[in-house]
């Protein structure tokens, strides 16, 4: 079987099993906890059923009254800054929820509102840490020449250092800034933090959520904006040195298989050459006249990898 | 000011510019309702509160009872298909927030888990979409050749609409289903589609969640986890085919620009360069820059080899498949080349007829490919395969 068939066989394997994996994990961690909180919260509920003597009918109007006023607990949503955050949490695809359109025009709106920009906001994303990457990668290697070490080039390995650093920076940077202005313990806040730099946006954890903090402090507004833009672009960034990284060490190889070869000489690349590889596609074969013989080349690539370079030549 | 800096900073106001205008938007069309809703809410709350007589403690204490029994009233979430579920919503990073894990290890682990499992997921449905766009190319191509189309190749136009219309069906499929099976409107539940799908995922509309389905309709939830996977694969190949381009411009451009000093420094140095191994006995060979010599760039010694007239270094595509089946044999000369050009896609769109060299396309056209047609033109046919360190 072609190997790309075999990697994407092997990669949806992979994925039903970690969810079948982690699955397991979730129901043995809240199973007990869910039933047992359950189990309390009903019995509350009966208590005050009794002792304020609800009829059906109105307990469940009572309900929904209370769901449905979930979001204006918290301010007004859709002004101006509210309905920045949201069109923040819709171009990122972080999507909390706190907030959701109500009307259908909203609701229209909002489909046609991400289908262009979210691919606008992934490619600005990929710029701005591409853009970053080359700066780090710059200022290392200025460091590295002014701490006078050997060898002042800088490698993948520094790189990822350093972006992960970063991205532990940025969270608990993030993490203390939330846990002081929302009032929550360190680890909620870093835990607030990570799910909305990886964009799940669970929406148990929201900012600016505090009684009228979206109208009343603005400075606050304007720093969870920039974290939150800004927490995309690193993960962006390591999203893409990852990538990048793939591509330099990747398994990229030149084999050279030829029955008039003498003693078939099998090269590798050193991994700075695959970076001169251009984006090609899989499974192709390229086939180079040179004279009379033909010259096969059937490269194995993957997306924006190149992954093998097979040459056979006759 | 360099190509990328300019189009990183191009993008970076037109986000903010593209944020600033859906918010006023967003304004105009939600603000009034939102006032006008939250006005009824409380005066339903309050008629209620002066019904029964509940003062504001207790109607607050109500509301936190109420509130938090919200996620059970769905039904259990935790069990193995709530779980399920919910690790779904973690690594393809839609994240309803229906349920979230209220324990702190649940939390922890939700942090390691989603760490190790977005990647797994997004290299797995870019694999995939990968797989099918090519699918969808050949099948496109057989039907061209079916239905006697003079002009066989897949356009990116094609591959583009193809792809789009897949989108809509897939959404509107998930829209019926769910409107009909959730009690929504069509609208509503096309809405749901789309936001699950684009990995939004505000929780507004859940699907599961009535009826304790999670328990109940083991088929239903087979269907709903099916069509979320599924979608997101279709809508995956999409970007695959569209975005991905755009993703690596800034990477590109930083290559070409190293090329290019690189090949300022080529002509500074021509004696360095090594020699050919002639392919072909009737012309002089001419230096080549030796495959070591990295910095070279090879687009320069590409084109001077190639003033080889005997020297053909054309690029054919050819679906491997095709070949693999002559691959024992010699490549006969009188394989139509054409045939096997105009099997493939756009890289190489100028197609000539072969001349007296045998070239078929001019190399200037197929300038991604300088690279590794360089490197191997080193290779002779008539000689032993020489030390290639590179490509």
């Amino acid at each position: 079987m072609k190997k790309q068939n075999v990697r994407t066989l092997s990669l949806i394997l992979c994925m039903f099993s970690y969810l079948l994996v982690g699955a397991a994990v979730f129901d043995a961690l809240e199973s007990e906890s869910e039933s047992s909180r359950r189990r309390i919260l009903e019995q509350k509920r009966n208590e005050m059923k009794k002792k304020y003597r609800f009829s059906e009918d109105d307990y469940r109007e009572i309900e929904r009254v209370v769901l449905q006023a979930e979001p204006h607990r918290a301010g007004r949503q859709w002004k101006f800054a509210g309905s920045f955050y949201f069109a923040i949490t819709v171009i990122t695809t972080i999507g909390y929820g706190h907030a959701a359109p109500g009307t259908d025009a909203g609701k229209v709106f909002c489909m046609f509102y991400a289908v262009l920009g979210i691919p606008l906001t992934l490619v600005m994303f990929q710029s701005l840490g591409e853009r970053m990457n080359t700066f780090v990668r710059y200022l290392l290697h200025k460091a590295k020449q002014c701490m006078g070490f050997r060898r002042t080039e800088v490698s993948m390995e520094n790189m990822v250092l350093v972006g992960f650093l970063s991205c532990i920076g940025t969270l608990c940077v993030g993490a203390a800034a939330f846990s002081h202005f929302e009032g929550w313990s360190f680890f909620h806040a870093y835990y607030y933090c990570f799910i909305t730099l990886t964009t799940i946006g669970f929406g148990d954890f929201v900012a600016l959520q505090k009684k009228e903090d979206l109208q009343e402090k603005t400075p606050y507004v304007a720093f969870s904006f920039m974290y939150i833009l800004d927490e995309r672009r690193d993960a962006q960034e390591r999203a893409s040195l990852k990538r990048d990284r793939g591509l330099l060490d990747g398994a990229v190889g030149l084999h050279v298989v030829g029955e008039q070869s003498r003693g078939s000489h099998r090269e590798r690349n050193r991994s700075n050459d695959t970076t001169e590889l251009p984006p090609l596609r899989p499974g192709k074969v390229f086939i180079f006249q040179a004279g009379r013989r033909c010259l096969l080349v059937d490269l194995v690539c993957s997306q924006i990898r190149c992954e093998s370079l097979t040459v056979m030549f006759y | 000011m360099k190509r990328q800096n300019a189009r990183t900073l191009a993008l970076i106001i037109s986000i903010l510019t593209y944020l600033v205008v859906g918010a006023a938007v967003f304004e105009t069309l939600e603000s009034k309702q939102e006032k006008s809703h939250k006005r009824k809410l409380d005066a339903r709350k309050y008629e209620l509160m002066r019904k029964y007589n509940l003062t504001k403690e207790n109607f607050e204490e109500l509301e936190h009872v109420v509130l938090q029994l919200k996620p059970h009233k769905a039904g259990v979430q935790w069990k193995f298909a709530g779980s399920f579920y919910f690790a779904i919503t973690v690594i393809t990073t839609i994240g309803y927030g229906h349920a979230a894990p209220s324990t702190d290890s649940g939390k922890v682990f939700c942090m390691f888990y989603a760490l190790l499992g977005i990647p797994l997921t997004l290299v797995m449905f870019q694999s995939l979409g990968e797989r099918i766009n090519t699918f969808v190319r050949y099948l496109l191509h057989q039907a061209k050749k079916c239905l006697g189309m003079r002009q066989t190749e897949v356009s990116m136009a094609n591959m583009v609409t193809v792809g789009f219309f897949s989108c809509m069906s897939t959404l509107c499929v998930g829209a019926v289903a769910f409107s009909h099976c959730e009690g929504w409107s069509f609208l509503h539940a096309f809405y749901y589609c789309f936001i699950t799908l684009t990995t939004i995922g505000f929780g507004d509309y859940v699907a599961l969640q009535k009826d304790d389905a999670l328990q109940n309709d083991p088929r239903y939830v087979a269907f709903c986890f099916v069509y979320i996977l599924m979608g997101l694969t279709v809508i995956g190949a999409f970007l695959n085919l569209v975005v991905l381009r755009f993703l690596t411009m800034n990477t590109e451009d930083e290559r070409r620009d190293a090329k290019q000093k690189a090949l300022m420094s080529v002509t500074k140095s021509r004696g360095e360069v090594a020699r050919l191994i002639p392919v072909s006995a009737s012309t002089s060979s001419t230096p080549v820059a030796d495959d070591t010599t990295k910095a070279k760039d090879l687009k320069g010694v590409y084109t001077e080899v190639l003033h080889f007239q005997t020297i053909c270094s054309c690029l054919w595509y050819r679906s491997k498949e095709k070949l693999q089946g002559s691959i024992p044999t010699m490549v006969p000369q009188e394989l139509t080349f054409s045939d096997a050009y105009l099997q493939q896609n756009s890289n190489c769109p100028h197609y000539m007829e072969p001349g007296s060299t045998g070239c078929v396309c001019s190399p200037r056209q197929c300038t991604s490919i300088s690279s590794i047609t360089t490197g191997l033109h080193i290779l002779s046919p008539f000689r032993v395969f020489k030390r290639r360190s590179s490509v």
